[in-house]
Order: structure tokens, then C-alpha cells, then sequence
């Protein structure tokens, strides 16, 4: 329903019945008024002759309209009190004017209502004047000498044709005001009406480009507060749609990259297998060098897969799960994870972490992916007979210091700060970059930051790198000592 | 008595692998090729249970869930594919003692469930032995095959701590530091004068281990 339409139902569903129930009451004061003065009338004509006349012959009184003296057929009563015909108006002392009254009938009855008169209506009780009561008024008035046929008359007579007059005044001005108001509410409608008109076409343009375009906000009242409401509304929308779009690309892209990733080290794990086989099948004998490379392409094609989702999940800025991680245990995992490869890298690999273990606050399979890249590529980078050493240690105010050092074939001062400064870039380089080492350290770089920690690259002593994790110790977990969410193995093998 | 291994994995050549690889480690091996909802008591009286998180029939979790509602306090080492951080979450407050995500080395495996089925030693705190090396806490008496050797404090207390965690390298930072109390990067270049001065008090070479990078372990060596 539009707004004027419910505006003007609304007004009317309250002001008609209103309206109606002054009427009834100025109906019913008319109408008693009007009995009043039959009342009146009846007796004052009985009193004045009309007894006698009835009683004389009362199977012929009655039933002719009280004239004039002198006037009707009937034996005529005496008339009204004054001489002219009654005005109820005087009843209601509302003033001359007002409406004339037919001249009342009346009906002579005995105690018991029986008429002696067979013209009389027959009646068994005082008139019922109905719901409305309307113009007809009739009457039963019990006379004085209550006996005789003519104890109780029944006049019949009317009220003024005039609907109004009691409360409701006779004029219908009354009626200005309130269409006057009703008027006024509907002209004041109009602008408001027009208005959400206006913004449902503005909101059906806006949605037409997108919700790019936002809803024009006028004035200062409840229908620019919703224009408000619908370009905070559509501002949500496409913050929740571009969200949506862009975990969807960082899918589209991990796939495609997976695809392409996977295939090449996997192509090249083909290729060993096939010279072992070939060996074999020749009876030659089988080159380890061969079997260790495959073994080589099988690990790195796991931890590409686990980078890649890593990536995956960086890119796509997921809400990340940040419990507190025990990083003495995710050392041993790590420890655990790398020790067969360096095995048959003929790499050494140890660790060592503090009996009471470290804590930080954040992603468990971010961090491991992280210190698994940097282990990964100290292995990688090195030769057989090369070592690898991981320690975590408490340092100076309340930091933490995971440091993964190599005496493999360490990176050039000038390659290095590249590197950092690439890994810092971290999207430029997620593909097997000759050195290999892009995707997985910038994933290590992207880790810490997020995490508040501190990556650093240096020359190790022994000759190869030097990286360190340096961050701040979760420390109230460590001093409640509540329950690890989060185990692992020990550091030992 | 053999350690016997419940493996929950219903891929048959990675549960046929694993199997293999714990029967030639010395383990017994039950392997259920789906999941299975457990009733309590119903549960084979197994050491360990590897378990497979994406399983036909019943959800990994679940049956883990299932083992700890029956209060088993067997000890899970959880297998997934998925390398997500809210998987491993909820299976460690589930229950779960360990968690390792595909693909693994068969001995990544084998070392992860050592460790999980290592018992816990009842350790007399005054007296640790590693091997041939007998140390007297309350005393502070170092003895290598029952021959007393003559440590000063400090290298008692170097001897020491390798001892609480024999296998394990200790830092060379928490050495100094705790040991030397000295955090200064000099003092961990005297750590070296005092091992080799300490191993020639032991009269054995290889029983105080040098470990690249790190620090320190102390080796359990027979006579």
C-alpha cells in the first residue's frame, strides 16, 4: 500500500467511527429530547379536555394528528400549549429554528394496554427506540388517574428531519477542521512519499552498477538516515564480495602454481627413477647419487605443496589460529622431518633446546613451514660430510633466539642482502629460482613478521649461513604453566 | 615384549608401507583399513595408535574422541594429509599426543614413535647413570666404569646438565649461562678449554660429544 494511501485509511479507520459515535449521541439526545416533548405535549392535552373527550367514547379516540383548536376530525384535543406547532428546539435549549415537529398522533390504552380503540396499535410494553434512533419517536405515558380506558397514552410523534443538534453542531462547518488536518497530512506526505521514491531509483541505479556508485544522502531526517544505512550497507557488501574475490583468486593462482610447481621436480623425480630402473634392469650397478637425487625431488615436492599452501593462506590475509606454540617441540618436529634427508645428503644435523621450553603466541603450521624452509635450505646447500645446527635459546629481554647455522656453501655478502631484500618482496619470487631458495624464504620472511619476529641472515662462522628467528617469549603461558595445547616429540632422535 | 601398534589408514599402499617399515623396526602391527567407532573396552590392547584423520566410515576425529570418552590413555600420533593449523588444534585438545602431516620419511615415522613410546624412567634424582658414567647429585662425585674421577664444581655441574637429558645436545648458550654463569660470547669460547680439559678427566673422548653449531651431548657408552 503507498504512503498515502495508508495515511488516508489510517486517518479514516480512526476519525469515521469517531465521527459515528458523536452522531449516535447527538441522535439519542435528539431523540429523548424529542420524547420529552411529546411527553409533554400528551399530557398538557389530556389535562386540557382530552381526558374527558377519550373517555367518552374511547373505541373512537385517537389516531388523528393534534391540531390547531379546532382543527381534525377527531374530537380534537385541546392543542399544543403554544400556537404553533411545537419546537423541540425549545426542549433542547438550543435555540428557535431548529427543525418543526409533525403534529404528534396520539393512542389511548387501559392499565393493561388494551385499547378500546381497534385502530390503535397494539402494544405490550413502552417503545423501543431501535439501535439508531431515528426520526420516529414514540412514547408511553402513564396519566395521572391511572385507570379508565385511558390510563396510559401512547403518543407518537418525530424528531427534527435534521440530523444534528444535540452535541454536534446544526452547521457542518464542524467538519473543516478535521478535513482540514487530514488534508494537510496528506499534502505533507507528498514530499516525503517523493523522496523515498527518489531513493528507491537511486538505490536501483547504484545496484545497477554494482553498488560502486553510492545512494545521494539530502537532508537530515529518517529517509537520509536510511540512505545512510543502504551506502553503509552496500559499502559492507563489497568489502565482504571483495574478500570472497580475492581468497578466490589466491585459490585460482595456488592451483595453477601447484599444477605447474609439482610437475617439474616431479618430472625430474621420473627421470631418476627411471636410470635406477634402467640400472637395474641392466644389472649395473645402481648409482646412489641417482637414488639420493630422487628422494631429494620427492622431499622438495612435500615441502613445495606445504609452501604453496602456505602462501595460499598469507595471500589470502585468512584469520589465523593463534594459540600459544611450544617451540621446543616444533624444533623436534623439524629436527624429525629433515633428519632422513640430511641422512642421505650425508649431512650431520642436530639441535638443542632448553629443558623448559619457549612459547609463542601464534600459527603452528606457519611457523614449522617456516623454520622447515631454512633447515630445508641449509641441508640443501651443502655438501656431504656438512653439518647443520639448530638451537633455541633465552636471550637478553625476554626474547627468544632460534638460530639455524650451516657450514655449507654460504651465500655471498652482495647475494645476500638480495635476498633478504626479495624475500621482503615476497610474491616475486615463488618460482624455483636457480638458487631455489625464493618461495621458501619468503614464506620464512612473510612468517615472522606476521608473527612480530625477526629474521636475520649473516655468514656462520663455520663458513656457510647464520639465520635467526628472534622474537619475544610468550611469557604469562610459561609462567601459569597451564596445559600445552600443543605437543610434540622431544628434540631427541 | 613386542610393542604393539594399532594403525588406523585405509589408503592400502601408504598402510601397507607403514606397516612394513614398523614390522622390520621391530614393532606388531594391527592395521584397520577404515575407521570404526570404538565402544569402550573394545579397543585391542595396543602401545600406540596411528591414525589416519580422513577415513571412510568414521571421521579420525572421532575415534579419537571415542578412545579418550573410554579414558584410554594410549598415546595417538595423528596422520594427515591437510597441514592445518585448526586440524591440528583440535586434535591435540582432543587428545592427541603428536601430530604429522603427509608426505613423511618411513623413518621420520619411526622416530616420531620411539619418541611417543619412550616410558618415562623412574629416575633416582641423587644418582644418574648414562652408560658407563655414574653421577653422584648429593655427593657431587663423577665415576666412569666405577673409577672415581676428581671434577672441580663448575665441571660437575657442566657434566651435569648434559646428564639430565643423555643423547640430547645442550647449547652452548644455556652452557655458559647456566653453567659458567657468563653470557658473555667469550665465555662460550672458554667452554671448549673445559670440555677438553673434562674429557681428559674422564680419560674416554667419546663420551662428551661435540655437536656442530649447538654444543654439547653427553653419550650413553658401554664399558
Amino acid at each position: 500500500m503507498k504512503v498515502r494511501t495508508r495515511l488516508v485509511v489510517t486517518a479514516m479507520t480512526a476519525v469515521v467511527p469517531a465521527i459515528l459515535a458523536v452522531m449516535w449521541l447527538d441522535a439519542r439526545d435528539r431523540h429523548a429530547a424529542a420524547a420529552r416533548g411529546l411527553e409533554r405535549i400528551a399530557l398538557a392535552s389530556m389535562l386540557e379536555g382530552g381526558r374527558a373527550a377519550c373517555e367518552r367514547a374511547p373505541e373512537r379516540w385517537g389516531g388523528a394528528p393534534l391540531g390547531p383548536p379546532g382543527g381534525g376530525p377527531m374530537p380534537p384535543p385541546a392543542g399544543p400549549p403554544h400556537g404553533r406547532p411545537h419546537d423541540i428546539d425549545d426542549d433542547l435549549g438550543i435555540g428557535p429554528g431548529a427543525g418543526e415537529l409533525a403534529p404528534p398522533i396520539l393512542w389511548a390504552y387501559d392499565r393493561d394496554l388494551h385499547a378500546a380503540n381497534r385502530a390503535a396499535p397494539a402494544i405490550d410494553g413502552p417503545p423501543d427506540d431501535g439501535l439508531w434512533p431515528g426520526t420516529d419517536v414514540a412514547t408511553l405515558i402513564d396519566m395521572p388517574w391511572r385507570e379508565g380506558p385511558c390510563a396510559r397514552i401512547l403518543a407518537i410523534g418525530s424528531a427534527p428531519v435534521r440530523g444534528r443538534g444535540a452535541i454536534v453542531p446544526r452547521s457542518w462547518l464542524w467538519l473543516v477542521p478535521p478535513a482540514a488536518a487530514l488534508a494537510l497530512v496528506l499534502v505533507a506526505a507528498g514530499p516525503i512519499a517523493r523522496r523515498i521514491r527518489q531513493l528507491t531509483r537511486a538505490v536501483r541505479d547504484s545496484a545497477a552498477v554494482g553498488f560502486t556508485a553510492p545512494v545521494p544522502v539530502h537532508g537530515d531526517d529518517e529517509v537520509s538516515e536510511l540512505a545512510g544505512a543502504f551506502n553503509a550497507a552496500s559499502r559492507e557488501v563489497l568489502r565482504l564480495i571483495d574478500e570472497r574475490d580475492q581468497r578466490e583468486r589466491a585459490l585460482r593462482e595456488y592451483l595453477a602454481n601447484t599444477t605447474h610447481d609439482v610437475m617439474i621436480p616431479l618430472t625430474v623425480l621420473q627421470s631418476y627413477l627411471t636410470t635406477i630402473h634402467e640400472q637395474q634392469a641392466a644389472t649395473a650397478p645402481i648409482s646412489p647419487d641417482a637414488i639420493v637425487h630422487a628422494m631429494t625431488e620427492a622431499h622438495y615436492i612435500g615441502a613445495l605443496l606445504h609452501n604453496l599452501a602456505a602462501t595460499a593462506a598469507l595471500d589470502a590475509g585468512a584469520p589465523r589460529a593463534a594459540v600459544p606454540v611450544d617451540l621446543g617441540a616444533l624444533v623436534g618436529r623439524v629436527l624429525a622431518r629433515h633428519r632422513p634427508l640430511a641422512r642421505q645428503r650425508s649431512v650431520a644435523i642436530d639441535g638443542a633446546v632448553p629443558e623448559a621450553t619457549v612459547w609463542l603466541e601464534g600459527d603452528v603450521t606457519l611457523l614449522e613451514q617456516a623454520v622447515n624452509n631454512v633447515v630445508y635450505n641449509a641441508i640443501k646447500y651443502n655438501r656431504p660430510g656438512g653439518n647443520v645446527g639448530i638451537t633455541l635459546d633465552r636471550i637478553d629481554g625476554g626474547q627468544f633466539r632460534l638460530r639455524v647455522v650451516d657450514d655449507g656453501l654460504g651465500i655471498p655478502e652482495a647475494d645476500l642482502a638480495r635476498l633478504v631484500e626479495r624475500g621482503y618482496r615476497s610474491n616475486a619470487a615463488r618460482t624455483r629460482a636457480p638458487e631455489g631458495q625464493g618461495l621458501g624464504l619468503a614464506i620464512a620472511f612473510r612468517v615472522a613478521a606476521i608473527h612480530g619476529c625477526a629474521l636475520r641472515f649473516a655468514p656462520s662462522e663455520y663458513g656457510g649461513l647464520q639465520v635467526d628467528l628472534i622474537g619475544d617469549e610468550l611469557v604469562e603461558h610459561a609462567a601459569t604453566g597451564s596445559v600445552p595445547p600443543e605437543r610434540g616429540i622431544d628434540a631427541a632422535s | 615384549m613386542t610393542d604393539r601398534i594399532l594403525l588406523i589408514e585405509d589408503d592400502v599402499e601408504l598402510g601397507g608401507r607403514v606397516r612394513d617399515r614398523l614390522v622390520r623396526d621391530g614393532f606388531e602391527v594391527l592395521w584397520w583399513q577404515e575407521g570404526r567407532r570404538l565402544v569402550p573396552g573394545e579397543l585391542p590392547p595396543v602401545q600406540l595408535v596411528i591414525l589416519d584423520l580422513m577415513l571412510p566410515g568414521a571421521y579420525g576425529l572421532d575415534i579419537l574422541k571415542d578412545l579418550r570418552a573410554a579414558a584410554s590413555e594410549v598415546p595417538v600420533l595423528v596422520l594427515s594429509a591437510r597441514n592445518d593449523s585448526a586440524d591440528k588444534i583440535r586434535a591435540l585438545k582432543l587428545g592427541a599426543d603428536d601430530y604429522m602431516t603427509k608426505p613423511f620419511w618411513p623413518d621420520e615415522l619411526t622416530e616420531r614413535v620411539r619418541a611417543r613410546m619412550r616410558r618415562p624412567t623412574l629416575l633416582r634424582t641423587d644418582v644418574l647413570d648414562v652408560g658407563v658414567v655414574r653421577l653422584d647429585v648429593a655427593a657431587q662425585q663423577v665415576a666412569v666404569a666405577g673409577a672415581p674421577v676428581e671434577l672441580t664444581a663448575m665441571e660437575f655441574a657442566f657434566v651435569l646438565a648434559l646428564a639430565r637429558r643423555p643423547g640430547m645436545p645442550v647449547s652452548r648458550a644455556w652452557l655458559a649461562e647456566h653453567v659458567l654463569a657468563d653470557e658473555r660470547d667469550a665465555a662460550q669460547r672458554t667452554l671448549d678449554v673445559h670440555v677438553s680439559r673434562i674429557r681428559k678427566k674422564l680419560g674416554r673422548a667419546d663420551l662428551i660429544e661435540t655437536v656442530f653449531g649447538v654444543g654439547y651431548k653427553l653419550m650413553r657408552r658401554d664399558p
